[in-house]
């Protein structure tokens, strides 16, 4: 059932997704930056609502008046102020929806990753809450028929003993303390928001909370432009003494407030608090089984804390050494943070496939796809292989299809994402010769299902982070493929074009022999004692 | 014979690395004495691996605790590093290749490894770390 949904969901997103890819570019798809776009949005909103907080007047008959006064006097900046923040608040209200859509069609909300749904969901409330008490403020004619549907659907809960509709909301009895409790309403909500949202990305490591600057740009200036273009408007003052017949709504944050007028207060409250309940109970309809998570072998672990630097979910910590070997720190995982995508085991410097005196065992492995059982599928994938254009192809669960990928002279290796793979693998096939050339072939960039492979792949490929694939690997045989799912065909021609390349460079030869280093005389002369 | 000795002047007075370099020592010296004995084309790659794996978990954790230590010639020292990598690389793949082998150049080449790098690298972070 659930998965049926997540298909249908990605079948939804996949033509937008593409559509994007191709626009934008894989790395600045906004698809792939939602959480970080809503943060972004967030941004806008508070500054552009700090500048309007200056000159807002709390009071019953200055509300009114003084967001007029912003939006026509000073149109230049407190009228895109005020557009600003209206549309920063639904751009918000957008990508957070199709945050919480993705990252359920993309099953990233059950397992260990019930933490950021569960808060998510709660997100969701005071997201709203901060939105629509912001409507209030304006005292328009909008605001009125909020106010007023807001009370009546809050006077349906047995909490507040009096109607606050019938306390509050008629033209003898509102006053300006009301507006000052709705403005510091508006002021601390969204800073439980703020709040939220930290607690939100608390489990993970490296949450990308800035999207990339070229979306930044972009979205600020699509929202500057639509501020002028359409700038926000009141819609006429409040008046309690009439009732509101016709507003325009802003969908994006109203669209259950007609249903309170069609179905009873009750209906809707069951509708919503429902289906938060369900949304909060997602993760365990059912829940996900991980695959086992990572594990140390402390006779492999001297605490130098590469894994803790690259895992994604902040699972890997390191603690105070158990074992009384004269090491300050080891690696310790905690399961139930665990996604099992094993880059961890991708940065351990004993994970290395040139080790045979004993049984290869790294500081960390993962059970379900040790470091010896990848070396042992390598090299039987590679065997088979014959010609000067032979390729290993190491793909991961979020890449492309590779079962597609059979065709003579190219073997593939399955991981649970590219990253995982140690880059001493690839010195380890091109210098023993077990193919000519690594395709590393893995999600679309910008979109690793596990957060931060691809980052991480090219980074250690580049040398620019740890451990390094080694300089003396010839660079044209290593190539990568960020196809991602669903463009198998782009990966076939990746491969191709790859081994053309391959079989114009011929077979792997070192250059030359490394001439011996000359023998240093005060090297020689060193007196060792035994001791 | 051993190839190499622990010297008290190869400590860097930190309790890890140190034993780090006594093991590793002890592996060259295994190394050494298998490469003495017959068959050795067969064995000594498997040591030359776990040289290979070693080597890189003790750089790694050098590294980290120069940058705990805000060691000031981090990048320098992390260079010699990977350079010292690539060079046992070459190494073993020499010795796979079986070019021009020689034994004995092959044991000098372990040894001058080892102690250039315990010797220049390792001395000024001794002065730093300790």
């Amino acid at each position: 059932m659930v998965e049926t949904l997540q298909h249908a969901g990605r079948r939804v997103f996949s033509p937008f997704e593409d559509a994007f890819d191709a626009a934008f570019g894989p790395r600045l798809n906004p698809f792939y930056h939602l959480g970080a776009l809503s943060f972004f949005f967030f941004w806008v909103v508070l500054a552009s609502g700090v500048y309007l907080y200056i000159f807002f007047e709390t009071s019953i008959d200055g509300a009114y008046r003084s967001v007029e006064n912003l939006t026509h006097v000073q149109w230049y900046a407190g009228g895109i102020a005020r557009s600003l923040h209206r549309y920063a608040s639904d751009a918000m209200v957008i990508v957070v929806l199709l945050h919480l859509l993705r990252e359920f069609t993309l099953d990233r909300y059950r397992g260990v990753r019930w933490y950021a749904w569960i808060t998510g969901v709660i997100l969701l409330w005071l997201l709203y809450a901060s939105g629509i008490g912001g409507y209030w403020l304006v005292w328009d004619r909008l605001a009125q028929y909020i106010a007023v549907v807001t009370s009546e659907w809050l006077d349906w809960l047995p909490l507040f003993g009096e109607s606050i509709a019938r306390n509050f909301l008629n033209s003898t009895t509102v006053n300006d303390r009301f507006f000052s409790l709705l403005s510091f309403i508006h002021v601390s909500v969204p800073l439980f928001l703020l709040l939220g949202s930290w607690i939100h990305i608390l489990r993970i490591s490296r949450a990308r909370t800035n999207p990339p600057r070229p979306l930044v740009i972009g979205a600020l200036l699509a929202l500057v432009l639509l501020a002028a273009l359409r700038p926000a408007l009141s819609q006429g003052p409040a008046n309690l003494d009439t009732v509101v017949s016709t507003v325009s709504l802003d969908w994006f944050y109203l669209a259950a407030y007609p249903l309170i007028d069609i179905w009873s207060r009750g209906a809707v409250w069951a509708v919503l608090a429902g289906g938060t309940l369900l949304l909060l109970l997602l993760p365990w309809l059912p829940r996900r089984r991980e695959q086992p998570a990572a594990v140390v072998d402390l006779s492999n672990c001297n605490g130098c804390g590469r894994c803790f630097a690259d895992c994604p979910y902040s699972a890997v910590v390191l603690r105070p050494r158990s074992d009384g070997l004269p090491f300050e720190t080891e690696a310790v995982v905690d399961a139930s943070l665990c996604t099992a995508c094993g880059i961890c085991v991708g940065a351990c410097p004993t994970a290395t496939p040139f080790r045979r005196l004993a049984e290869l065992i790294p500081g960390i492995d993962m059970p379900r796809l040790t470091v010896r059982a990848l070396r042992n599928s390598t090299a039987a994938a590679a065997a088979p292989l014959t010609g000067t254009d032979r390729v290993i192809v190491f793909g991961c669960h979020g890449g492309p299809d590779l079962a597609r990928l059979n065709a003579t002279g190219v073997a593939a290796v399955a991981l649970p994402c590219v990253a995982a793979l140690p880059p001493s693998f690839i010195d380890f096939v091109i210098s023993r010769r077990h193919a000519d050339g690594v395709l590393l072939a893995g999600c679309k960039a910008g979109d690793c299902y596990q957060r931060l492979g691809i980052e991480w792949t090219e980074q250690r490929l580049q040398g620019r982070r740890d451990p390094y694939l080694r300089a003396r690997v010839p660079r044209e045989r290593v190539a990568t493929c960020w196809a991602g799912p669903r463009d198998a065909t782009g990966l076939a021609r990746e491969v191709a074009a790859f081994r053309a390349r391959l079989r114009e460079l011929g077979p792997y030869r070192r250059d030359g022999e490394t001439p011996p280093p000359s023998p240093n005389p005060e090297v020689g002369d060193v007196a060792y004692r035994v001791g | 014979m051993s190839l190499i000795a622990w010297d008290e002047k190869f400590s860097v007075g930190v309790a890890s690395v140190d034993h780090e370099h006594r093991e590793l020592i002890g592996l060259v010296n295994d190394a050494h004495d298998r490469l003495m004995r017959p068959g050795a084309k067969a064995a000594v790659p498997d040591f030359l691996g776990e040289i290979y794996a070693r080597i890189s978990a003790h750089f790694a954790l050098e590294e980290k605790l120069m940058r705990v230590e805000h060691y000031d010639r981090y990048d320098e020292h992390k260079a010699d590093h990977e350079r010292l990598l690539d060079d046992i690389r070459d190494i073993m793949d020499d010795y796979e290749d079986d070019r021009n082998f020689d034994e004995n150049r092959f044991a000098q080449r372990l040894r001058t490894w080892f102690t250039e790098h315990f010797r220049t690298h390792d001395a000024r972070l001794h002065g730093h770390l300790g």
